[in-house]
Formats: C-alpha cells, structure tokens, sequence
C-alpha cells in the first residue's frame, strides 16, 4: 500500500502539471487568437465567404505609450466595431459594465484593470498617448482619451498591453488610420490548417496567421511542452527505478517463501512471473491512484492557483491562472505506457535475482 | 521384495573450505524401499542434512549417483527437478516453515497449486487432509495463531498433499515440547503407514528412529545400518 502511493505520489504532480500546462496554453492561444489577431489576418478587405470562416472583422491597430499622471506603459490599440465582442469572445474576457461620461471629443477607451492599477489610473479619469505610426511612416500624434470601462482576460501579457477603442475613432487617431485589417476567426476544421486556407482566401493579397505574429510566444509553448515532456520522461525513470527497489525489497522479504516456493517444486518462471504481477499490481494501482487524484484535483486547479496568487505568490501573477481544464489524453495514456514500460522492464531486471535464490536457503533458515 | 524408490550410489559431498576441501559424504551406498520407513541418526555435522538435501534434490552429489525408482537425479535439468520436488517428495522441516501471510489451509495447497491443480480441488484435499489431523476448525487459522504441535501437523499435510512417494523430515519433533512431540512421531508415522509413503527421516530423538523400519547411523561420512 505504501508503495503504491508513493506511485501515486509521482503520478499526481506529473498529470497536474500537463493539466496546468496544456490548460494554460489552450487559454493563452484562445486570447491571443480571440483578442489580439484572429486565426487569420487579410489586409485586401474582401468580404470572405467560406464555410470554414466563422466571423470576420474589420479592425484597425497601432502602437503608443500611454501616460497616466506620474506612469507610462507601451500599448498596443485596436480599433473594433460594436459587434466584435461577439459571445464567443466575451468568453474570453470579463468587461465591466460601466459607461463613463463623455466628455466632448475626447476618445473612450476600454483599458485593462491589470494596466490601470499599473498606471494608477480610475475608471472615468483621462490618460495622454503618443501614438507612434508604423515601418517608414512619419508623424507621431498625440491623443487624449477617458478610461470609459474596464476588462480582464487573466493572462498579465495580454493584459498590460491591449487597449481597445471604436474602429472610426481609432481611424481617426491612430497615424495613417492605423493599419486595418481582417481579422478572421476559423472553426475548428480550419484551425489546424491555417496556412493552407490562408493560401486560398488571400487569392493572391497578402495575409498571415496568429502564430507569425505570436512566433516567440507560440515556439515558447511548443518548446516548453517538449521540454516538459521530456522531463517527464525522466521523472518517470526514476519511479521506475523506485519501482525496481520496491521489487527489490519485495524479493528480500519474500527470500524464505521463495526458497520455500523452489523447494515445493515450483519453477522459477512461475515464481518470477507471480513476483512480476505482484509488483506489477502495486505499479499499476498507484498509476490509476494517481491519474484519479490528479484528474480531480486538476479540475479545481485553476481556483487553487487564483487563491495562491491572491495570497500573494507573485510569480503566478505572469501565468493565466483562469483557464479550463484540458486533459490531452494521448499524452496521458503516453505517461501511463511510458510508467508500465519502464517498471516492467526494471521489475524484470530485479526479478533474476530469484535464480540466485537456493531451494538449500529454506534448510538453513530452518 | 519391495521395489527401491530411492538409491545411493557411491555419492560423496565434497565442499570447499579455503583452500582445502571439506568431504561430508564419501562414496555412500544405500537404498530405501518403497513403502518403509528410514531413520537416520548422527552427531551434529555428521552430515545428516546434507544427505536429506541429496534425496530431496535439494543439492547435488560431487560425484556419484542418487537415483529414484532407476532414473538419476544428477542429471536432470532445473525444470525436472522442479517436477520431481514437486511430484514425488513431501518435505517436513524442523520448524515447519509455514509461510505467515497464509492460512493454514493455504499453506497446504500451495504444491497442489504449483503443480497445477485448480484452487477448488486444492482446497478440498487440504480440508480433508486436515480433517486427518483434526485441525479442520484451524484451518483458516495463520501459523501465528496455531501451536508448534498444530503447525508441525500442517506441515505434514502439507508435504502428503500431492501424494509424494517419498517424505523427508528433517527433525520434525526437533523444536516441540514433550506432549506435541509424541502427537507429530504418531501421526507422522500413522500417516506415511497408512497412505503407503516411504518416510527418510533424520533424528535425534532415539525413540522415534526406533520406530521406523530401519535405523542407519551416520559417522566417519558413512552410514551403518544398526
């Protein structure tokens, strides 16, 4: 029983921390990709018609520096139409609802509580930008705007960057208008294959994918799971070499019944065969004790890593703590086989030392 | 005449010792009939054990031959060895070494079980073996819970349980009081008699090895039928 759940004990951190990690990085994407730039990018502004295309907007972006009284932060602003906060996207973000008062011409803007709390700054009161325009494009403008309303994503990245303003007031502003674009969101037959249904929607015009623009973000995701998983890996060799010690320890105790065993006539396959399921049981026990406690813990994780960044582990804040919960299967049944594979092959390594074990051993114990 | 289950044939046991050898046995020749019962007496490293490890397959000769009913055991393999320990010997060990986790009933079984038998007629030939010995209301009783006595009557069941021609004990009254002594050398006895077993049996207690059908003493690495 002991060590089955010291099994347990390795399973659970290993499947909290895909739980962790593939949840994360789901939630991450779909911000990143509901937000910040689409699926799909088209800067010839066709209207789309595709039965794999699930909206499409038209959205204007540009860079500044936004000035509280006594901070400033580097923004990305993104003009957008009153539809593009569809449900989809409100799922994404909470908005506050709350209207500021206009007050003349100055711009409304949606801010972040996570940018306004860095800028000191309250719903209601106004912020100065410089808004710097693109590439070889000349004129850096000044514009003045009022916090109109607040919203949270839960990742700090996007977070401390995104401010969100009218499409025709962003038009306005932002140097050359900003550049404007479509931004496209694809259903989940096209999302695996981007390139190829961008190919064919620009026909011809230029256009590009979310992970060209996120190309750090998203290799960082590839190469931390690899990573990860590679640690896996080598965490799992070593509860394999645990599991070994634990047939080791097994065999030690059992050195009289197996002596006994040979004596009574039974051949050494059988007993190592016994001896081999007999840890192979406890093995297998902890796996599924794992895989069952994390499973459910790893539901309940996200709230567990929100209350520990509320008690203040400030690390986490850099982390999207809200996300759901993903359980990528394969890679689990991954870690389960890798688990088996690696104790029975260390259990079988373990067992041979039973042909060193003597019949003769049961008389001098005797 | 009976038929010889089991020959001895010149076997000597040699074991090394530094750099010099250690001679147990040397080129002993003796036989056993079926159905009779031997006892063999000696001083302590007399080597007394070492020809019951002999018999039992439990070792090999350094030169001779041990054969059972004409076929020599020296040269079998570890897989017919096994079988021959299994089929053919019954062993009672001076403390009867019954396993702790089992029940008594379990304890019985297992060289029904090893030799292939389903649980259900290995458990029936344990209830009745057990019946034999009156522990039938022990029998889901762990040796911890039973008297040397009892566990001593397990382990004779333990070793009829698959019909072994030949059963070797070891001291089997060695580690008993008076009382149970008398109990295990009678039902001991009673038993190999009535089940027509062939009983090797190695004592120190005089009166027991009076009680078998021939009574050998082993000094000087040899036996004298006495």
């Amino acid at each position: 029983m002991r060590s089955a759940l010291l099994i347990a004990l390795v399973m659970i951190p290993l499947v909290l921390a895909l739980i962790f990690m593939d949840g994360m990085m789901q939630g991450i994407t779909d911000k990143y990709i509901l937000l910040q730039d689409g699926h799909l990018q088209f800067y010839n502004l066709d209207e789309l018609d595709d039965p794999l295309v699930q909206s499409s907007d038209l959205v204007t972006s540009g860079y500044g520096i936004i000035y509280s009284r006594d901070k400033s932060a580097e923004v990305k602003l993104k003009g957008v139409k009153e539809d593009y906060f569809n449900s989809q996207r409100c799922a994404e973000l909470k908005i506050k609802e709350f209207k500021a008062e206009s007050t003349g011409s100055v711009a409304q803007i949606m801010v972040s509580e996570t940018l306004l709390k860095e800028l000191n700054v309250e719903v209601g009161e106004r912020v100065a930008f410089i808004l710097i325009p693109e590439g070889e494009q000349k004129g850096v403008r000044p514009m003045l705007a009022q916090v109109a309303t607040t919203y949270n994503t839960g990742y700090y990245e996007l977070d401390s960057s995104l401010i969100f303003l009218n499409y025709e007031v962003a038009k306005r502003y932002l140097p050359n208008g900003g550049r404007s674009y479509l931004e496209v969101l694809v259903d989940n037959r096209g999302s695996g294959h981007l390139d190829e249904l961008g190919e064919r929607l620009a026909k011809g015009g230029s256009w590009a994918s979310w992970d060209q623009f996120n190309r750090t973000v998203y290799q960082n995701f590839v190469t931390s799971r690899q990573v990860i998983l590679l640690v896996f890996i080598l965490i799992l060799v070593v509860a394999g070499v645990y599991v070994a010690s634990v047939s080791n320890e097994l065999i030690q105790d059992s050195f009289q019944a197996i002596a006994l065993f040979k004596a009574l006539g039974a051949q050494q396959k059988s007993i190592r065969r016994s001896y081999f399921w007999a840890v192979m049981v406890v093995t297998i026990l902890g796996i599924a004790l794992g895989l069952v406690v994390a499973l459910v813990l790893g539901h309940y994780l996200s709230p567990i890593l929100v209350w520990l960044s509320k008690q203040g582990f400030e690390g986490l804040r850099y982390y999207l703590l809200d996300f759901k919960v993903v359980v990528a299967y394969t890679d689990l049944l991954f870690i389960v086989g890798s688990m088996v594979i690696i104790a029975s092959v260390t259990v079988m390594f373990t067992l041979k030392r039973i042909k060193e074990i003597s019949p003769l051993e049961v008389l001098q114990q005797d | 005449m009976s038929e010889v289950l089991l020959r001895f044939e010149n076997v000597s046991k040699i074991y090394p010792s530094g750099s010099s050898h250690l001679t147990i046995l040397e080129e002993l020749n003796f036989s056993i009939e079926a159905m009779s019962s031997v006892a063999v007496v000696g001083k302590s490293g007399s080597g007394k054990s070492t020809l019951l490890n002999l018999a039992g397959a439990l070792d090999r000769p350094t030169s001779g031959r041990v054969l059972f009913k004409g076929d020599d055991i020296g040269k079998m393999g570890d897989k017919e060895l096994s079988l021959y320990r299994n089929r053919h010997i019954g062993f009672v060990f001076q403390s009867h070494i019954l396993l702790e986790d089992f029940s008594a009933l379990e304890n019985i079984s297992i060289p029904a079980l090893i030799m292939g038998e389903s649980a259900r007629v290995a458990k029936k030939r344990a209830y009745e073996l057990l019946e034999r010995v009156g522990l039938r209301g022990r029998a889901h009783h762990k040796p911890q819970k039973l008297s040397g006595g009892e566990r001593q009557r397990v382990a004779i069941c333990r070793a009829l349980i698959n019909g072994a021609q030949l059963i070797i004990a070891d001291e089997p009254t060695g580690s008993l009081d008076e009382a149970s002594k008398e109990e295990v050398e009678h039902l001991l006895l009673e038993m190999v008699k009535e089940e027509k077993r062939t009983l090797l049996m190695v004592t120190h207690e005089q009166a027991l090895a009076q009680k078998c059908d021939h009574l050998y003493l082993l000094q000087n690495r040899g036996l004298t039928l006495v």
